[in-house]
């Protein structure tokens, strides 16, 4: 739970004649990660057959997926997992070849009616502006003698085009007076067609074309397309009836023969990475430990003659090369996918999920604290992860819930119920409510509150330290665990630092009370602290001593001690910034209750429906604004402040084989 | 509606203080005097542009950029005598402000079709960007999201509801068969001079006599330059003349440019437009050389008929129109000049090219 999921390094010998039953196995179970291991096999042995199977395999998956998108058969798989065995292809081929036929006369159909339909809607638009002439404008096209151009041409070009053809004999209609797009008809000797031509370009003169199947004038012609549309629509409705006949009568076999292609796919797929021997096979791959030996009795049980031989892989050291597998727990799904949103865990390294299901929440609550609105969070996650309302936020309705829940609890402890506090809840509420802790945006309380924010911020970033020495033990990188960023020195510079914040802020209402512990101790922190600085500042010096690295000084000396110096500033600064930066929960806290006081301004005092809608309307945008706002500033507490102390990262993910796409990882 | 004295008091009053601080031809000389283009910046900020360089940083001083900040003035003074010259004549001034929107409008679509010449590694929109007039809150065409849209089809779609749409709605069936820009650019200008002129004939009195004076002789010298490079360089056909060119003008008439499509001396026409253009017949004998020059000339015109109404009467259009045309004018030899110091260009090769008067 703390840690991923501890992996076995699998390598399997297979005999030739087992190696589908075998790939069945592996890809069945959705626990083996398999390594391209083509590398092991005899080069001398040519191209594998089964490559070929893949594609063809492959090719038919995707045809049989064309055709259920034609029929608008949904990709169904058996709710069970039932991996038959490989089928061959000569089997489902001819069913599918069947299939296709049927559907293809009915679906090319289909198409061409479509483009028909959109070539006479086309025609339509195009003879809209001339449909009320009624004159045969079309026949004139097929004259000998005649030039005839008809089409629109912008208002302000009508008197500049009828002088540019002023030099050859014609004849000019405006066949529609129109501001915009009036239509004119060009009439002149064939002779002087160039001439027409090239001034009704010049113009900007665009033709329209009519119909050649169609005679007749506009009007008729427009009359006949209106026509030909009304019957090309019923044949689309009939053919689409007809299509979702074959639907109905093929949907079954079509989900079968697509879950036989994609398991014999799949299986193919696995077999091509195998490496090919001369009677043999060899795989290699990781399991879970935890699966290990079921899978072991199923692949014996596949194979008498198959030989596993195993590695465990402990979790001390860098293992780069180890898939992660994270516990699936999907009470906890909403924590991981903020994790590995971040980052995902490497082997040897804490899962920080855990960690993250306790702080997130309450950070989240800490900012936002109304039993109301918590109440209602909780509600709208809970709707939300079963799918009843706002299905889109489904992946995240459980993290609703859990910061539902501590936004309730914050909610007692500062006294707050939708945004109703002290007496207001008594005037308004007809009941009592007083803060079990205090209310944090009454004057004396916030400063106390600022305080304790940092106080949690330095008792999590404490935390954060331990779980980064944590880490660095378990990979045994010593040199990090005393010189890294987080370790040692930096550790223990960083209590130095709040020792003189704690001396600094005194007796202030804001100093942060461990930090005045801290100053209190009987250390000599005058002498440590400018020790740990030099420790911090020359840290990469000493950790490349530490591991051997040479030159221990890159570039020249002065250059090396100022980028130590920066490095020591730098050091200073994140400090200073990331302790000061959980301020933002205590202020986030008044916030709340600043933002409810300007909602209960504007609903004035007298409790009147303006009042409760006023109200309502305010908890709404409170719930919608403040909560994603709150959101966003608690992932980033967790991401820079928490996160980057000790979680490094960069797993590789742990990916099955599987025949079911939505088999989640193990 | 105001107009006459009352109208004119305040913006004439503003458009002479401002007509006092054009350059004059000593500056001109002065500034043709630096011996390159830091020494052109450096004297340039001594003039009344020198406040739109300030905010340039040395490292920044490209020609490009010395001339978008220059052109930020005529910008200034455009917005300045559209906020004060009369209602009724608002809608003129603003059109002729938008030749600068046309510019930046055909120097969108240019840049979209050639950009792949230019350096990738320099983002397009920033490269693009300088060489636009800063036409600020006045402009009404999408410029970056045109240049990031990657093809004229889909940056002529961002144009919809702006006052170009219908215009291009006609030329990009055109464009869509010659992918050219040439008929584009066309029907824009036509339909630019159209709308300007038009509005100038919606005036009355006085302000109609001299904005459709003013408009005209620049519309004049566009319509003859038009007519003459098409024929010239195009060589296209007097239908197609005739639909490129504009039936009006001042002094140049409908007749006059039909008479050089249907393949009249154009040497002729223009001497007997503008009988004070010496030497017509010489330039058009070679028009590589020649039309440049021959534009110069009609841009003079120009610049006598601003300067002209200056006299008389101040109470009018004129007078913030020819304010403008002369600034822009004054604009264009700055360019002139930082173009020429940047490229260590010889002084007889760009003097000539100067509207304002050097003193040598």
């Amino acid at each position: 739970m703390f840690f991923p999921k501890e992996m076995t390094e699998v390598e399997l010998i297979i005999p030739s004649k087992d190696i589908v039953a075998v790939a069945k196995v592996l890809s069945g179970h959705g626990v083996f990660h398999q390594v391209d291991s083509t590398y092991l096999g005899l080069e001398n042995l040519g191209p594998s057959a089964w490559q070929d199977k893949a594609s063809s395999y492959s090719a038919l998956e995707r045809r049989i997926q064309t055709i259920m998108q034609t029929l608008g058969v949904e990709e169904e798989y058996p709710t069970k997992a039932d991996a038959e065995s490989m089928v061959e292809l000569d089997a489902i081929t001819p069913s599918v070849n069947r299939i296709d036929e049927e559907v293809r006369g009915i679906s090319e159909q289909l198409s061409n009616e479509k483009k028909r339909l959109e070539l006479f809607e086309s025609q339509l638009r195009q003879l809209e502006p001339i449909a009320d002439v009624k004159v045969e404008v079309g026949a004139l096209n097929k004259s000998s003698y005649l030039h005839s151009i008809l089409g629109v041409v912008p208002a302000s070009n009508i008197s500049r085009l009828k002088t540019s053809i002023g030099r050859v004999p014609h004849v000019f209609f405006t066949l529609r007076e129109d501001s915009q797009k009036p239509v004119v008809w060009v009439l002149g000797p064939k002779s002087n067609a160039d001439v027409l031509d090239r001034a009704a370009k010049s113009a900007y003169l665009n033709p329209l074309s009519l119909p050649e199947e169609f005679a007749g004038t506009p009007e008729e012609i427009t009359n006949t397309l209106k026509r030909e549309i009304e019957v090309t629509k019923k044949k689309i409705v009939n053919l689409e009836t007809s299509i979702l006949a074959v639907a109905d009568k093929n949907k079954s076999e079509l989900q079968k023969l697509l879950w036989d292609t994609h398991v014999s796919r799949v299986m193919a797929d696995a077999i091509v990475r195998f490496g090919q021997l001369r009677h043999t096979y060899v795989v290699v791959g990781w399991v879970p430990t935890a699966s290990l030996e079921s899978l072991t009795t199923k692949l014996k049980n596949a194979s008498k003659e198959v030989l596993i031989e195993t590695t465990s892989i402990t979790r001390s050291g860098h293992h780069d090369n180890v898939p992660v597998a994270l516990t699936d727990n999907k009470w906890l799904r909403p924590f991981k996918d903020l994790i590995t949103t971040y980052g995902r865990p490497s082997y040897g390294e804490l899962d920080p999920t855990i960690l993250l299901a306790f702080s997130f929440p309450l950070l989240y609550g800490a900012m936002f604290g109304d039993i109301g609105q918590g109440l209602v969070m909780m509600l709208g996650g809970f709707l939300a992860h079963n799918r009843i309302a706002l299905k889109a936020l489904q992946s995240i309705g459980l993290l609703f819930v859990y910061c539902g829940i501590s936004v309730t609890f914050f909610g007692f402890m500062y006294g707050s119920i939708f945004g109703f506090e002290g007496h207001y809840v008594h005037d308004y509420l007809g009941f009592d409510l007083h803060p079990v802790w205090l209310s944090p945006i009454h004057g004396e309380n916030i400063l106390s509150v600022l305080r304790v924010a940092i106080d949690v911020g330095i008792v999590i970033l404490f935390l954060s330290y331990l779980l980064s020495f944590f880490n660095n033990i378990r990979v045994k990188d010593w040199s990090h665990l005393i010189f890294g960023h987080t370790g040692v020195v930096a550790f223990l510079f960083f209590v130095c630092f709040l020792s003189i914040l704690g001396g600094f802020l005194g007796s202030t209402p804001i100093a942060p009370q461990i930090a005045v512990a801290i100053s209190k101790l009987p250390l000599p922190f005058n002498i440590l602290t400018p020790v740990f600085a030099l420790g911090l500042m020359f840290n990469g010096l000493f950790r490349n001593i530490t591991e051997g690295h040479k030159p221990y000084i890159e570039g020249n000396i002065a250059m090396f001690l100022v980028q130590s110096f920066m490095d020591l500033f730098e050091g200073v600064i994140s400090m200073l910034s990331n302790t000061l930066s959980f301020v933002r929960v205590g202020a986030f806290a008044v916030a709340h209750g600043g933002l409810s006081l300007a909602i209960f301004a504007l609903a004035g005092e007298e409790a009147d429906l303006g009042f409760w809608i006023t109200i309502a309307l305010g908890n709404i945008f409170i719930i919608g604004f403040e909560g994603l706002i709150v959101y966003i500033q608690t992932m980033r507490l967790h991401y820079y402040e928490i996160l980057g102390k000790f979680f490094h990262g960069g797993g590789m993910r742990f990916e099955p084989l599987k025949l079911k796409p939505s088999q989640e990882e193990a | 509606m105001a107009s006459g004295v009352s109208g004119y008091a305040a913006i004439s009053t503003r458009v002479r203080a401002m007509y006092s601080d054009l350059l004059s031809p000593q500056d001109m000389t002065r500034l043709s005097e630096s011996p390159d283009f830091a020494s052109l910046v450096g004297a340039l900020k001594s003039t009344p542009y020198g406040k739109y360089l300030s905010g340039l940083k040395d490292n920044e001083l490209t020609p490009r950029r010395v001339i978008h900040a220059i052109k930020s003035r005529l910008a200034d003074s455009y917005s300045s005598v559209v906020q004060q010259a009369p209602e009724q004549t608002r809608p003129l001034v603003k059109q002729l402000y938008r030749y600068f929107e046309l510019g930046n409008l055909k120097a969108v679509l240019r840049s979209i079709q050639t950009v792949s010449a230019w350096n990738p590694e320099v983002q397009t929109w920033d490269r693009v960007r300088e060489i636009l007039f800063p036409f600020g809150s006045f402009s009404t065409i999408p410029a970056q999201a045109m240049v990031e849209s990657g093809n004229v089809g889909s940056a002529v779609d961002l144009l919809r509801g702006t006052p170009y749409e219908s215009t291009m709605s006609f030329a990009m069936k055109r464009f869509s068969a010659e992918q050219n820009l040439f008929p584009l650019e066309v029907a824009l200008d036509l339909d630019y001079w159209r709308k300007l002129w038009a509005e100038a004939k919606k005036l009355s009195g006085k302000d109609r006599e001299m904005g459709t004076k003013i408009i005209g002789s620049l519309l004049d010298m566009n319509n003859l330059m038009w007519v003459i490079r098409y024929k010239v360089y195009h060589k296209l056909s007097e239908e197609e003349l005739i639909n490129y060119t504009l039936p009006f003008g001042y002094r140049v008439r409908d007749e006059d440019v039909r008479a050089i499509a249907a393949g009249s001396d154009i040497a002729a026409v223009v001497s007997r437009i503008y009988p004070n253009i010496p030497d017509v017949n010489a330039l058009l004998d070679n028009p590589t050389v020649g039309l440049p020059k021959l534009e110069h000339a009609l841009k003079q015109q120009v610049v006598k008929t601003c300067v002209n109404a200056f006299i008389g009467d101040p109470f009018h259009i004129g007078i913030p129109l020819a304010y403008l045309l002369l600034s822009d004018f004054e604009v264009q030899d700055l360019i002139v000049l930082i173009e020429a110091k940047s490229t260590n260009m010889a002084d007889e090769d760009y003097r000539p090219l100067l509207l304002k008067t050097v003193v040598v």
